[in-house]
């Protein structure tokens, strides 16, 4: 298995009369893009924004963020089972629009979304500070159930990035960057010498908003799987996320997830990458023992020595995170988990609502109630409306001059549990 | 709350989805409940169903704290 990944980088976005990619701005046809977001019943008004780097800006409240990608060789489409044909994707060749990404934002559900800083402390929090971003603001039709209008913005999303990536179809990239993958028996032929590691990529799936989708389907209606790690660089896995903003997994997290980066820079060196399990955080007691049950039959049949899990959300996932731990280290199999922690504002509390001795080695991406003051923004993209609201938020977060003092919670992928971020502790 | 209750020597049943969280934090009678966001209930069920099911778990309930326990108990 062979995917190219080639990068074109996108320095400026500006709207335009017809949308095309050149020297490395990306022109917009505003009317062009829209059209096709109005093509769904449920949204009732939509228009786009730029946001710039450095820029006094504030978007919220974010649902979610993808990258524009498209698949130039190889079978299937970007988003199988979503946007494209449910094809299986991961091979080939596919244009990635890098410096850039589409974030999706308006009223949508209210209390479980996030805020993005151009400038200031905030943006030094998140990474999509640093990305041109275009911003999709989107308005719901009256009398929708917000799980109706979750599905509608979710796909908005994906269609206005997928027409963006589609502009990348003929360019030469910037960089390529190519992931090979051996099946089975050849990496324990060709690395009989180094440990072989996999990666439990943990997915939110407590339903009531909390979905993750896998070529489309609700992963909280699947068993602990395999797929491949290019498959998920093609978007076979979206975020359709109304959670705590500092720890989801947005659908560009997925895209660009910084584990699998790094265990394919390591893979062959020091160690043989493996494969990808994927599994679910359910809100049933006997989904979660199953769930976790199934990780560890993996790991063990895999013939792993070491193991990567990392986690999605907070409070009972620590539960679905602990219990993976736990199981696969009874295997004989070494783990580390990655996770973030809520320990109070003042870093005194229990950080997970679940422990055990097995979970000696931890990552953390930081402390989520930590409080932090964000500064007056001069351009609002979005709303400020649900500012008070936003998990991480109180009443009176969002004060008269426009500044906000909130928890880390409230802006997007500031505790990231796959290390996307810069926050740590040693 | 669990334990400071009983520190005031009043018994305490915990009722809950997550037990293994329950036994973490060290409550001593814990009674498995439904999932997450319904404990008490469960919306798939008709309404009297759904009744006798809420009776049966209370019941259950009572029943753990009037039973003497020697050690961390989950009462399936």
């Amino acid at each position: 298995m062979r995917l190219e990944l080639g990068n074109i980088d996108i320095k400026e976005i500006r709207f335009a009369d017809k949308s095309e990619i050149k020297d490395g701005v990306l022109y917009v046809n505003q009317e062009e893009v829209i059209a096709q977001v109005l093509e769904d019943d449920l949204i009732r008004d939509a228009h786009l924004e730029i946001a710039v780097p450095g820029e006094s800006v504030r978007i919220t409240p974010v649902k979610d963020v993808i990258q524009p990608r498209v698949k130039v060789e190889g079978p299937g489409g970007m988003f199988p089972g979503v946007i494209s044909k449910v094809d299986t994707v991961g091979t080939g060749k596919t244009n990635v629009l890098r410096g850039m990404a589409v974030v999706t934002c308006g009223r949508i559900v209210g209390f479980q979304e996030g805020i993005i800083d151009m400038t200031g402390p905030g943006a030094e929090y998140t990474p999509f500070s640093e990305l041109n971003n275009l911003v999709l603001v989107v308005e719901p039709e009256d009398g929708w159930k917000p799980h109706d209008y979750e599905r509608a913005a979710r796909v908005a999303g994906l269609k206005v990035a997928t027409y963006i990536g589609e502009l990348a179809r003929d360019l030469t990239p910037d960089e390529t960057v190519v992931y090979e993958r051996a099946n089975l028996r050849e990496s324990f032929e060709n690395y009989p010498d180094l440990p072989r590691v996999g990666y439990v990529l943990m997915l939110q799936t407590q339903g009531l908003l909390h979905d993750t989708y896998v070529y489309g389907v609700d992963a909280k209606q699947t068993l602990t799987t395999m797929i491949s790690p290019t498959e998920i660089m093609d978007g076979a896995i979206v975020s359709g996320n109304c959670v705590s903003a500092c720890d989801k997994n947005t659908t560009y997290h997925h895209q660009n997830n910084p584990v699998i980066e790094d265990l394919f820079k390591a893979h062959g060196k020091t160690l043989n990458f493996v494969g990808v399990i994927i599994t679910n955080e359910n809100v049933y007691l006997a989904d979660k023992m199953r769930s976790s049950d199934w990780s560890a039959k993996l790991a063990e049949y895999l013939s792993l020595d070491g193991v990567i899990i990392s986690q999605e959300g907070f409070g009972n996932p620590d539960t679905d995170l602990i219990m993976n731990c736990k199981k696969i280290e009874e295997k004989g199999i070494k783990t580390v988990i990655i996770t973030d922690e809520y320990a109070g504002q003042d870093g005194k509390s229990q950080s997970l609502a679940d422990a055990d001795p097995l979970a000696d080695a931890v990552i953390t991406g930081g402390n989520a109630n930590e409080v932090v003051i964000l500064p007056p923004m001069e351009r609002i993209i979005g709303t400020t409306d649900f500012v008070d609201k936003i998990a991480g938020g109180h009443d009176g977060s969002l004060r008269e001059d426009g500044s906000i003092e909130a928890e880390l919670q409230i802006i997007t992928g500031s505790t990231n549990e796959m290390g996307f971020n810069k926050l740590s502790a040693r | 709350m669990v334990k400071e209750i009983e520190r005031a020597g009043i018994p305490v049943v915990h009722m809950c989805t997550v037990t293994p969280i329950s036994m973490t934090v060290g409550a001593n009678r814990i009674v498995p409940t439904v999932a997450i966001p319904h404990p008490l209930g469960n919306p798939n069920l008709p309404n009297d169903e759904e009744k006798a099911l809420r009776r049966r778990l209370v019941d259950k309930a009572l029943k753990a704290l009037q039973t003497k326990v020697d050690d961390q108990t989950i009462f399936e």
